[in-house]
């Protein structure tokens, strides 16, 4: 793939580099991004390639890209799990991530305790704390799961109660990796919802959102491609889909000839 | 490259005699057996076929000997394991159910931990009929609390076991003459009259069956060993049956909490136990879906010998364990990205269900300037 020419072809809709400080109207920035591993023979081995990345305040934009692409990478540098070995992060605080795989996420026996789980940093009363669990947990649809114990729940409820663990805290950044990889069309719809719910009502709520699933983005703002650890295309869905369903046609051409 | 080729094959004796371990799956014989009868074709300086036979196991007449049959076979205990681990429940037993929701779910947790710790220092030091007391009463509440299937399932689990702790010490416990000989001299020594029977019918030897004899010895500790049993199975079961994890842990938070004057770690204790009550879970998933995992391979275990069993399990408990390390490193992680920062004094564990008394909400507010720097 001709990288420069996407590049070029995607130059219209990036942003003007900043020189010294963020530009408000962004919640998440990530300015020639790199991130290098070494591995056990002591070969240094690129994920992310000098990837740049704006996303603006109050929208719903999804990262899109072939397995191994980086997505997830970069999503762990913007919430700061991991280092880059180059290049310059800013992101919104407080910020939330939510993880591929629930269980990596529900650290506590029941639904109640492990939404609750999050706002433990924060000064809350018993009751401020009891209003947000259940708000939450209505929005994404699990008000009476409450007490229910976290491995009697299916791999979908429990993507929902890490969701609901991630809005309860009210950030200003959502950072959501793969959310309905293991839901059904209702669930993943209901999801989505919850997540467009919270950035509409706050109207300051920035949510990035990783996936697979072409047919998410008709809910999204904006859109990121990324392939072989940069970042080929931003801008409109729109724009990606057609990008994206372009790519797939000429490789099934390529296996039809 | 054609020589390392090569080389991959020589490395395989299977490949060059025309066969593949019977214990992979028949689609994997199969092209193996076409890619070496190809490779057979191209290479003519090969070896041909042999089938190399252990002498030891075929007779004179070339059919193998019988001993070989009396040699134990595990295959058929090493698929049974593995499906019975891929076929239990992830849950374990006696989790709690939180409908329909009885009068015992809104006792409060503090009462239900001291009523646990008296269930278990009252049978062992009351009268039989006491102790037999305390198993109806737990029986009966059990029936009246629960839903028909739960206490079905765990009143028969817990009589069952029970059951036979009674039979084996009532057998068991005065069964067996005693290896020394007493050390009160009989009356022929020392000339004294022997100690009267007794006048109201008593009996020490209670029952005899052949060999087999039930004392009053052996009923008393029977009757005590499997009542205690009962009741501390079946109060524990109803305890965690009708108790979140998290109300357990603000009772026992609550009892512990004086010993924060000296020096015990109360938080990190009761945060450590809630992560704990998290994992086992995810231990029992694991352990469930890598046996899962080795089932659908399809292997053929009666083709393993046993070492090569053995590895196969070795590997399992292998798998089991780094799955298990990088779950708590990913689980270490999300902490990390929800705020907790290591400190469990300034991290606040919410503790929200209500029960009928209440449970005070007896933390310290944290500082703000204390408060951990969102990330």
């Amino acid at each position: 793939m001709n990288y420069s020419t996407l590049l070029r072809a995607s130059a219209a809709v990036l942003p003007p580099h900043f020189s010294q400080s963020p530009s408000e109207n962004y919640a998440i920035t990530g300015r020639n991004l790199s991130f290098c591993i070494t591995t056990k023979q002591g070969e240094r081995f690129s994920i992310l390639r000098n990837c740049s990345i704006w996303i603006p305040s109050g929208q719903l934009w999804m990262l899109l890209g072939p397995n191994g692409c980086g997505k997830s990478t970069l999503l762990k540098v913007l919430a700061g799990l991991l280092n880059p070995t180059d290049g310059s992060v800013y992101v919104k605080k407080p910020k939330s991530f939510v993880f591929q795989n629930p269980d990596h996420q529900v650290v506590m026996p029941t639904v109640e305790a492990d939404v609750a789980f999050g706002l433990g940093k924060y000064d809350l009363s018993r009751e401020e704390v009891k209003y947000r669990v259940t708000k939450a947990l209505d929005a994404v649809g699990m008000p009476e799961y409450l007490h229910r114990p976290v491995q009697t729940l299916s791999g979908g409820q429990k993507q929902r109660v890490a969701i609901a663990g991630a809005l309860a805290e009210a950030c200003k950044v959502l950072l959501l990796d793969e959310l309905t990889t293991f839901l059904d069309e209702n669930d993943q719809l209901g999801v989505i919802r919850a997540v467009k719910n919270s950035l509409a009502s706050t109207g300051d709520v920035t949510a990035l959102w990783v996936t697979h699933r072409l047919e998410e983005l008709e809910h999204a703002d904006g859109a990121v491609y990324m392939e072989d650890g940069k970042v080929v295309m931003e801008g409109d869905p729109s724009t990606i889909f057609k990008f994206i369903k372009d790519q797939q046609a000429s490789y099934m051409d390529q296996i039809n000839c | 490259m054609y020589l390392g080729f090569l080389n991959f094959f020589n490395a395989s004796p299977h490949f060059l005699r025309g066969q593949c371990p019977e214990y992979l799956s028949d689609e994997l014989q199969l092209c193996n057996g076409l890619l070496s009868c190809s490779l057979r074709k191209s290479i003519p300086s090969l070896p041909p076929l042999r089938t190399p036979e252990i002498q030891c196991a075929v007779d004179s007449e070339g059919k193998r000997r019988g001993w070989k049959k009396w040699i134990p076979n595990i295959a058929f205990g090493a698929d049974k394991v593995l499906r019975s681990i891929a076929g239990a429940t992830s849950s374990p037993i006696c989790q709690f159910i939180p409908s329909p929701t009885t009068f015992l779910h809104s006792v409060d947790p503090r009462i239900k931990l001291v009523w646990l710790l008296a269930f278990i220092l009252l049978p062992a030091r009351s009268h039989f009929y006491m102790r037999f007391g305390i198993v109806l009463y737990l029986a009966l509440l059990s029936v009246w609390a629960l839903p028909t299937n739960v206490w079905m399932d765990q009143l028969g689990r817990v009589i069952l076991l029970s059951g036979i702790l009674f039979i084996i010490l009532a057998l068991s416990a005065d069964g067996a003459p005693p290896t020394v000989s007493i050390r009160t001299p009989p009356p022929a020594i020392t000339g004294l009259p022997n100690i009267p029977s007794s006048f109201h019918g008593y009996k020490y030897l209670i029952l005899k069956l052949g060999p087999l004899q039930i004392t009053r010895k052996g009923l008393s500790v029977a009757s005590t060993s499997a009542c205690l049993t009962f009741t501390i199975f079946q109060s524990a079961s109803l305890c965690l049956t009708t108790t979140t994890p998290e109300q357990l842990a603000s009772a026992l938070r609550w009892f512990m909490l004086p010993l924060k004057h000296i020096g015990v770690p109360v938080a990190e204790i009761i945060l450590t136990l809630l992560l704990s009550l998290r994992f086992i879970n995810l231990v029992f998933d694991e352990i469930r879906n890598v046996a899962l995992g080795i089932l659908s391979r399809r292997i053929n275990w009666e083709q393993l010998t046993t070492m090569e069993t053995i590895d196969v399990f070795i590997q399992y408990v292998r798998r089991i364990f780094s799955n298990i390390f990088s779950h708590a490193e990913q689980i270490a992680q999300a902490m990390i990205v929800r705020g907790f920062r290591g400190d469990s004094k300034n991290h606040k564990i919410h503790f929200l269900s209500d029960s009928a008394v209440g449970v005070p909400d007896i933390d310290k507010k944290p500082n703000p300037d204390s408060l951990v720097q969102y990330i």
